[in-house]
């Protein structure tokens, strides 16, 4: 067996379940004895709670619990990835609509829905803030307790943190032309089509929790802490979630529940509504200043960015995409002197939270938009000007970081082709090509098993979830191809802690690279022992024993990997075991406190429509080239790119949170929450992959699952500014802000 | 969703008693796309909910008598849609079922279920209204047909009086060769609710009928019998004051999220135009 | 307690006789009462069609049709499409073009697709794009699930 399946798309691993309905989703599990759970909420965002009267609802048949705050340990434990700043149930005050004030538990879904309408919540409406000039107001009432940050100078702000970072000296720098303007990008949610869901199950001395979540172990440590039980008393169980895209990363609600199921001694079942994950989880809208400073031949002098992150009430991840997201905000480009400041501004509003891109498609929009501007002001092709000042391979475009991990000029070149850069236009019509880049992880803790059964079937452990991303068939095709299981003979276990080794997380694209290693690291160990054991089988020198792609290459002849195995195990049989390990410790000294793995790197170039009467926007063309390294499966890494640049059509054209005066979401749910449907693509989508083997991940592969959404706003934008000269600076562009900014032009 | 009592009766006069017997305390279901919705999220509280389609006399479909059109209210959109008489006869009528939803809720949703709703944003109601459509109801009264210009009140609201229920609606096939056209203006090409609906209809007499939804309280019928916007001889000036008069009943709300009031009236005069160059033209192809 | 209605429905070719109470939707009966849990809960509007399932031949939301409503009807779930233990052929193009990603969306998806072709067994990629929109993807799998749906009905021509 010498076949490579490394290059290949094979069928999906998990792929029958999920065309056969077979599946089972967190929601689709069924628990004996299992309670249903509701939450209740108060109709504004931030209100003084004054009493909750939960005595009707108890009274109802089958109500089994009502829980407040009040009937928690005090104080009230909270937690958060970032800052331990969220409780389990709101406490005293809610900060945003749909802040829970009390968990309901009945034996029936309508017995809950029931007694969740009769809790009696007495509540004062407070004063809040749920935009950023309102939220930046010295005047504005603090969304966080200053308590929480004890010995910070922003305490008494809504300012949670800034985030400077830079080099060379904007202030003396000296540039032909300066072209500074302001963008903002919306309040986005994730949708994925699975709303998120929570079990929690009394264990013995234990606790069991299944969650649509991303980050298993993260939770585990979480549950741990809130009920003060040691790790080996939580078992969390987390079955492929229905979507991520890093709405799934950090715990939300499972606190509660978990609380709840001990307090009820029964399992509790909490499946949120479309409605409570749009309240649940959100991406940072934000405003961004930008001062692009450039000369006459193009050469980028300076870029000064400032951008407002408008995070939610309570911090989850949502400093770190602000500080992480912005790092890069000058792009691929190297460019002498930078500023970047960066501010996460708390609100009474929905936490906000990863979101693919991670904070990079907001400064993306902005950089990338004024970098045209810049362009035009000099007279330059917006093409030219890229490939001008793009950091080529090697090039410390971040003087103290990772250096280009890519020819990224390759990317771009590739995508102007396919889009017909510079070949004449149909009127109405326009051209835009947009750069983005990511850091990838900056610290990552990756431990996988791997077991060799005794009849050369592979059984793979890795903590990795696989929300569509494909890592449960990656990791398969590694191991198959290192140890020469077919890939069906190949079982790859995942999404319990109790039985799977530990992995830090599931985000910044990282599971191939990180994972991918591991699981290659589990099975290099595999070969090791197999190579010991032909070389006592067969009496030759270790040394002259190779093992390739299931293939025991002895001095004189090759044997299969079974044809070791079966006599090395002899009688009683039994296995092999090989475990993998990849840690990449945090740097103190490094800004991100760690240099990224590898960049993410693509160009979106766009050919767009725009029907001057209505606004109408239509994507002509839409092509998306990716810096891979290497597709291990082409069709993944398509299906993923597609998907990102799809998803970041969303933003770019219709998505948004609507507010009201007292901050609720107007559009709460999916009937004025509108994204792309199957009517609403490019008329032509085109992805393609540069590969040069040059990534950190197994057979030189790099991340890719978010490159492709980071720059399609500006790709657009820029589409749509050449289609109809004019330059819109706030996204989405609906067509009705599209109409709106021709009208202006007209009339001015 | 809170509970109620379901009843399937099986006659028209059946299920008039009992609508009358509930008044606003009984729903009637047809396609459920709307009602099942309301339930769920609270804003219907019925305790008794009337299921039409058991009965015999409201078998969905489409006949043709005495120079008119008959749908039964529960005809469903996906066959409003598809059916040839609609098709032929009421073309804007095909296009604007054919709009509503996706396929899943076109297969539900009806045509009785559309008007009943009287939403201001109903796609049917703007072809059925350049249709002069007449809606028949049964109540306790007997049968009552109401001119549909008449029926419509606002969001919500309709000229029904307690106990009636509407069987089907009446189009006269009309008598000289007609062209028409449904457009809509939406925020996304998939599905979605429209924040401007147009109809227009003209004819070989040179009378032109406009209608337009979701730009008031209720979609508004205009004519113009002066057989200039008929006519695509005569300049754009000379129609634009017509137009402009047409359309002075458009009052959009500023409260509404999709779209701006401003937006909304450049857009009826943008698909005004759109839809009358289509009518226009339909015209004098099937004139040849 | 809300009466309970007895019903009679065939899903996926069975005889079931059911004590549903009015308020509860074909969908909650799917899932609860029948454990079929292919069919999905996600937008209870109508919108994201991921409770689709085939009633009398023809595509609903699920989330929408009371399960009283349903009483003599005939249902197809995902789960009634692979007939024997073999996946039905569009089951296997999903599989083939890499259709799925996180899957929630497919049971619905297939259902749609299904009987966009029972209807129009060669559509147009515009008629498959219209006849799949009331079902989101948002891993944003479209291109894939139309090729599926084009590759099931050129295998079907060649049959």
């Amino acid at each position: 067996m010498s076949a490579t399946i490394i290059g290949t798309s094979p069928n999906r691993v998990g792929g029958i379940g999920r065309v056969t309905g077979s599946q089972q989703y967190v929601a689709d599990l069924r628990l004996a004895d299992v309670l249903e759970a509701r939450l209740v909420t108060l109709d504004c965002a931030r209100a003084r709670i004054i009493s909750i009267d939960a005595s009707a609802a108890l009274a109802l048949p089958g109500v089994r619990l009502v829980m407040t705050a009040a009937d928690l340990p005090q104080p009230v434990p909270r937690f958060g990835p970032q800052l331990e700043d969220r409780p389990v149930i709101a406490v005293g005050e809610t900060k945003y609509h749909g802040d829970p004030v009390a968990i309901v538990a009945a034996e029936t879904k309508d017995a809950a829905d029931a007694a969740a309408a009769l809790v009696r919540v007495e509540y004062e409406e407070l004063p809040a803030v749920f935009t950023l000039a309102a939220a930046l107001d010295p005047a504005a009432p603090l969304v966080q307790d200053p308590a929480l940050r004890p010995g910070d100078r922003l305490a008494s702000t809504n300012v949670l943190r800034e985030h400077p970072i830079g080099w060379g000296d904007v202030d003396a720098a000296v540039a032909d032309v300066v072209v500074e303007h302001t963008y903002t990008f919306p309040m986005v949610t994730h949708f994925a089509i699975e709303p998120h869901a929570y079990i929690a199950a009394p264990d013995g001395d234990g606790i069991a929790v299944w969650s649509t979540i991303q980050h298993p172990n993260w939770l585990q440590k979480v549950i741990a802490k809130v009920l003060g039980m040691p790790l080996a008393k939580v078992r969390v169980f987390a079955p492929d979630p229905g979507g991520g895209f890093g709405g799934k990363q950090h715990a939300k609600y499972e606190p509660l529940v978990a609380l709840a199921a001990i307090r009820a001694g029964r399992p509790v079942r909490l499946v949120l509504s479309l409605e409570e994950t749009f309240q649940a989880v959100r991406r940072a809208s934000c405003e961004v200043r930008v001062r692009t400073g450039v000369n006459r031949d193009g050469a980028l002098v300076f870029e000064d960015i400032a951008a407002d992150y408008l995070i939610g009430a309570y911090a989850d991840i949502a400093d770190r995409v602000v500080g992480k997201g912005s790092y890069p905000a000058a792009g691929p480009y190297t460019v002498p002197n930078v500023r970047i400041l960066a501010r996460s501004v708390l609100s009474h509003t929905v936490p906000s939270t990863a979101f693919r891109g991670f904070g990079n498609p907001q400064v993306n929009w902005a950089v990338e938009s004024n970098l045209d501007e810049a362009a035009l002001a000099i007279g330059m092709d917006r093409l030219e000007i890229r490939l001008r000042n793009i950091a080529h391979r090697g090039d410390a475009f971040i003087p103290f970081d990772t250096p280009a991990d890519g020819e990224w000029s390759q990317t771009v070149t590739r995508a102007a082709e396919l889009i017909g850069w510079g070949s004449p236009l149909p009127p109405g019509r326009g051209r835009g090509i947009a750069l983005g880049i990511k850091s990838g992880p900056t610290t990552g803790l990756s431990y996988s098993t791997v077991r060799l059964l005794g009849d050369g079937s592979v059984i793979v452990f890795a903590g990795t979830s696989d929300m569509g991303q494909g890592a449960r068939t990656v990791f398969a095709q590694i191991a198959a191809q290192e140890l020469g299981a077919p890939l069906d003979w190949v079982t790859v276990v995942m999404g319990d802690t109790a039985i799977v080794p530990y992995d830090q997380q599931t985000s910044a694209s990282r599971s191939t690279v990180l994972m991918g290693n591991s699981v290659l690291m589990a099975c290099r160990s595999i070969q090791a022992q197999l190579r010991t054991m032909a070389a006592r089988l067969h009496a030759v020198d270790e040394a002259l024993v190779g093992v390739d792609r299931g293939v025991v290459h002895l001095p004189d002849r090759d044997l299969s990997v079974i044809d070791v195995l079966k006599p090395g195990l002899g009688r009683l049989g039994g296995e092999l075991t090989g475990n993998g390990e990849v840690r990449k410790d945090a740097d103190p000294s490094h800004p991100l406190s760690g240099a990224p793995a590898f960049f993410e790197f693509n160009c979106t170039a766009i050919e767009a429509e725009v029907d001057r009467e209505t606004g109408d926007v239509t994507i002509v063309r839409h092509v998306t080239v990716s810096d891979v390294g290497r597709a291990l499966n082409p069709l993944q890494v398509r299906t993923q790119d597609e998907g990102a640049a799809i998803q970041g059509l969303g933003h770019t054209l219709m998505e948004h949170y609507i507010f009201d005066e007292v901050g609720r979401i107007r559009n709460l749910g999916a009937i004025d929450y509108r994204i792309p449907t199957s009517m609403d693509l490019p008329l032509d989508l085109v992805s393609e992959t540069i590969e040069n083997a040059d990534g950190p991940g197994p057979y030189g592969s790099k991340g890719m699952s978010e490159g492709a959404l980071l720059c399609v706003a500006a790709a657009v934008g820029a589409a749509v500014r050449e289609a109809i000269r004019v330059p819109i600076r706030d996204l989405p562009l609906t067509p009705e802000r599209v109409w709106r900014a021709l009208q202006e032009r007209e009339t001015a | 969703m809170h509970t109620f009592a379901y009843v399937r009766p099986t006659t028209v006069a059946e299920a008039v008693a009992i609508l009358d017997a509930g008044g606003r305390d009984a729903r009637v279901l047809a396609g459920g796309t709307d009602l099942v919705i309301r339930l769920r999220d609270g804003s219907a509280t019925p305790t008794t909910v009337i299921d039409l389609k058991r009965i015999a006399d409201l078998r969905p479909g489409v006949r043709e008598e005495g120079g008119r059109l008959t749908i039964s209210a529960t005809t469903v959109m996906t066959d409003v849609a598809a059916d040839p008489l609609v098709r032929r006869h009421f073309p804007a009528l095909a296009e604007a079922a054919a709009v509503v939803g996706s396929v899943q809720i076109r297969n539900r949703a009806t045509l009785g279920g559309n008007v009943c709703n009287a939403s201001p944003a109903a796609d049917t109601a703007t072809p059925l209204l350049v249709f002069d459509a007449t809606v028949v109801a049964e109540g306790p009264g007997g049968t009552r047909r109401i001119a549909i210009d008449d029926f419509f009140v606002r969001s919500g609201v309709t000229t029904l009086q307690r106990g009636e229920l509407v069987t089907a609606i009446e189009l006269p096939i009309p008598a000289v060769a007609t062209g028409s056209a449904h457009v809509r203006r939406t925020r996304r090409r998939g599905h979605d609710l429209a924040s401007v609906t147009l109809s227009v209809r003209v004819d070989a007499l040179g009378v032109t009928r406009f209608a337009y939804g979701s730009v008031g309280p209720r979609p508004v019928l205009a004519v113009d019998d002066t057989g200039v916007l008929a006519d695509p001889a005569v300049p754009a000036e000379a129609r634009s004051a017509i137009l402009e008069r047409m359309f002075a009943d458009a009052s959009p709300s500023p409260r509404s999220m999709r779209a701006s009031p401003a937006y909304r009236l450049a857009m009826l005069r943008v698909l005004g135009a759109r839809a009358l160059r289509s009518a226009i033209e339909q015209l004098a192809a099937g004139s040849d | 307690m809300a009466e309970t209605h007895r019903i009679e429905v065939t899903v996926n070719g069975l005889p079931r006789m059911l004590e549903v109470p009015p308020h509860h939707t074909l969908l909650d009966v799917l899932r609860d009462d029948l454990r079929l849990t292919g069919a999905k809960e996600c937008c209870l509007v109508g919108e994201c069609g991921a409770c689709t399932v085939i009633v009398d031949g023809r595509t609903v939301d699920s989330c929408l049709v009371l399960a009283v409503e349903a009483d003599g009807c005939e249902i197809t779930t995902v789960e009634g499409l692979a007939q024997d233990g073999s996946l039905d052929p569009l089951q296997r193009a999903f599989l083939d073009e890499g259709a799925a990603q996180c899957g929630f969306c497919i049971p619905g998806q297939l259902m749609a697709a299904h009987a966009l072709l029972a209807g129009n067994p060669h559509p147009t990629v515009a008629e498959i794009q219209e006849g799949l929109a009331g079902n989101l993807c948002r891993c944003g799998s479209y291109l894939q699930i139309t090729d599926a749906v084009l590759a099931t009905a050129a295998e079907g021509t060649r049959r």
